[in-house]
């Protein structure tokens, strides 16, 4: 039970009706999720170029040669990859994070592995950077170093406007805002 | 506004409370320890979401419970409103009129209050934590934007901090959170300078009225003179700040400065006067949100006339006359003086258990 309450959105009713539902389903039911899960888990690794989440490595994304490689947007997890993709309207690459600057969780520049991102730059295909971090003071501070960072680098860095509610993740916000915050964006630094 | 309809279960002693308090004086008489005080704290954090007892809300579950729930339904001149407090397995909840919601700040300023206290009188003598703690929840409850520039800037203040406490910390990380820093910090500090100003008219016509003789001012104390300097002020103190590993400047420092006949009351003060004091910045408080808010708060007196003598407490009724709802506590069974008279309700608590009279 607590394995599944571990499990984003999931509560402690909705923890008791899964672990009951798996308990009283046939066994083989309860196998085959099992055995999903653990393949599906085996099969994915992070993009060796974006770091996003993929069974394919480069992922199916950086491999796209309609996707436009002058421009990467970065988000601080998969998730936030998943839904501006869900909008349909970005037709770029992207760089996942994985987190966000955060001392108090210890976490800086090298825990993010900052140097993956600037050595995709320096092929020099890269002429903009989106920063869609999260609209929290964590994610504001990380979209500001980026700015700082990739500012020497000769390239635009730009932020994505923020229909996004504040305080919340990209993940929560719907397939039109963002869609539209990615229009919106604006120059950062 | 007030008060029509108070419910709490499993909140501290008190099992199960139906409280329709009047609209004007309301006395809730009983012993010590019979859950007087629980039941104006309870009120105070289903508008609030705060105790001014506590910070962790698993005190204010009873002994052996799960959880509490907290409804509170009030007049406002144009509408009614109600307001739920849920707290179950470490999770809160609110609503609003039925509705759940997601930050505090929403749920500030639905109905107001103004919680008067023997202990308020550490407004006066006690440490500026005190009284920014005040200027803090009372600017909340008048102007929602503040809670939210509060909020940030206590949690990129902590990160700073943090980021201080590593060894040689890198300067453009420390750019980047300073950057962060300031703009928040700077609301924060032009809306505590609005505020007092305003609080300090209102304090001072008050005080005299309490005390004839004698002059009571109030100031913001601010940390630093101009919030426009913030940023500057941030990057000459960042050798201090680094080698102190701590944020050393800004709106966390700030205080408010009370002088009563020209000396600093928290040192100088006779007792009376400090409590005198005190009282006149809650009269103040009443006023200043009638003037924002348009309508008069509810004001919750807790043990407050054992502490005035009968001048101060028939000023105090006199100048609230019938314009404030009034939630008193007090062990005292003979009032009559103190309250000049005035009709009242009256209630009787014991052992968590309240019965109207
Ligand atoms: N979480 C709790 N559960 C049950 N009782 C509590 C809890 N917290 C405090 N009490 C008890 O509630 C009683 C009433 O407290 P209080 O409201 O301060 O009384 P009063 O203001 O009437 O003097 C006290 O005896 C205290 O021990
Ligand atoms: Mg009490
Ligand atoms: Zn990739």
């Amino acid at each position: 039970m607590d394995a599944f309450r571990r499990l984003p959105g999931v509560g402690k009713r909705s923890a008791e009706r899964l672990v009951l539902h798996l308990l009283s389903a046939p066994e083989g039911e309860a196998h085959q999720l099992s055995e999903a899960i653990a393949t599906a888990r085996a099969r994915i690794t992070t993009c060796s170029q974006c770091r996003n989440l993929t069974e394919t490595n480069p992922c199916g994304i950086c491999t796209d040669s309609r996707r436009d490689a002058s421009i990467i947007c970065v988000v601080e997890q998969p998730a936030g990859a998943m839904a501006i993709e869900k909008g349909g309207m970005y037709r770029g690459l992207y760089h996942v994070l994985h987190g966000v600057l955060n001392p108090l969780e210890g976490v800086g520049p090298t825990e993010l592995r900052l140097e993956r991102l600037y050595t995709r730059l320096d092929g020099g295909t890269v002429e903009e950077v989106v920063v869609a971090t999260n609209a929290t003071a964590e994610g504001e501070a990380t979209a500001l170093y980026l700015s700082r960072q990739l500012g020497q680098r000769n390239v635009r860095v730009t932020r994505i406007a923020h229909g996004v509610p504040m305080g919340s993740g990209l993940e929560f916000s719907d397939e039109a805002t963002l869609s539209h915050a990615m229009e919106g964006r604006t120059p950062l630094g | 506004m007030w008060l029509t309809q108070l419910t709490c279960r499993r909140f501290r002693c008190l099992d199960e409370i139906d409280f329709t308090p009047g609209p004007g004086l309301n006395i809730i008489h009983g012993d010590n320890a019979q859950g007087k005080t629980s039941l104006l704290e309870a009120f105070l954090y289903v508008c609030t979401a705060r105790s001014h007892r506590t910070l962790h809300e698993r005190e204010l579950v009873s002994h052996g419970d799960d959880g509490f729930s907290i409804t509170a339904v009030a007049q406002r001149s144009d509408r009614e409103v109600t307001l739920e407090a849920h707290y179950w397995q470490r999770a809160k909840r609110f609503k609003i009129n039925g509705v759940a919601q997601t930050r505090i700040s929403d749920i500030l300023g639905r109905i107001n209050t103004v919680f008067f206290s023997p202990e308020d009188v550490g407004l006066i003598k006690g440490s500026a934590t005190q009284r920014r703690r005040f200027l803090d929840m009372e600017i909340s409850q008048i102007n929602p934007r503040y809670l939210v520039a509060l909020q940030q800037y206590r949690q990129i203040l902590k990160q700073r901090n943090s980021l201080l406490k590593q060894h040689r910390p890198d300067p453009t990380m420390l750019d980047v959170w300073d950057a962060q820093l300031v703009p928040s910090g700077e609301t924060v500090m032009r809306e505590r300078d609005a505020f007092v100003r305003a609080l300090s008219v209102r304090a001072t016509e008050a005080y005299a009225r309490i005390a004839a003789d004698e002059e009571l001012a109030l100031a913001y104390a601010p940390d630093l003179e101009d919030p426009a300097s913030f940023a500057a002020t941030l990057e000459q103190a960042r050798e201090t700040d680094i080698r102190r590993k701590q944020t050393t400047r800004g709106p966390h420092r700030d205080d408010i400065s009370i002088v009563i006949a020209g000396k600093p009351a928290r040192i100088f003060g006779s007792q009376g006067q400090q409590k005198s004091a005190a009282l006149a910045l809650k009269l103040a408080e009443i006023e200043l949100i009638h003037d924002q808010a348009g309508e008069y708060p509810i004001l919750m007196l807790d043990e407050v006339l054992a502490e005035l003598d009968a001048h101060r407490a028939q000023h105090l009724f006199e100048s609230l006359a019938d314009k404030v709802q009034c939630l008193v506590t007090t062990t005292e069974r003979e009032l009559t003086e103190k309250i000049g008279g005035r009709p009242y309700r009256r209630y009787q608590m014991t052992r968590g258990r309240l019965e109207a009279q």
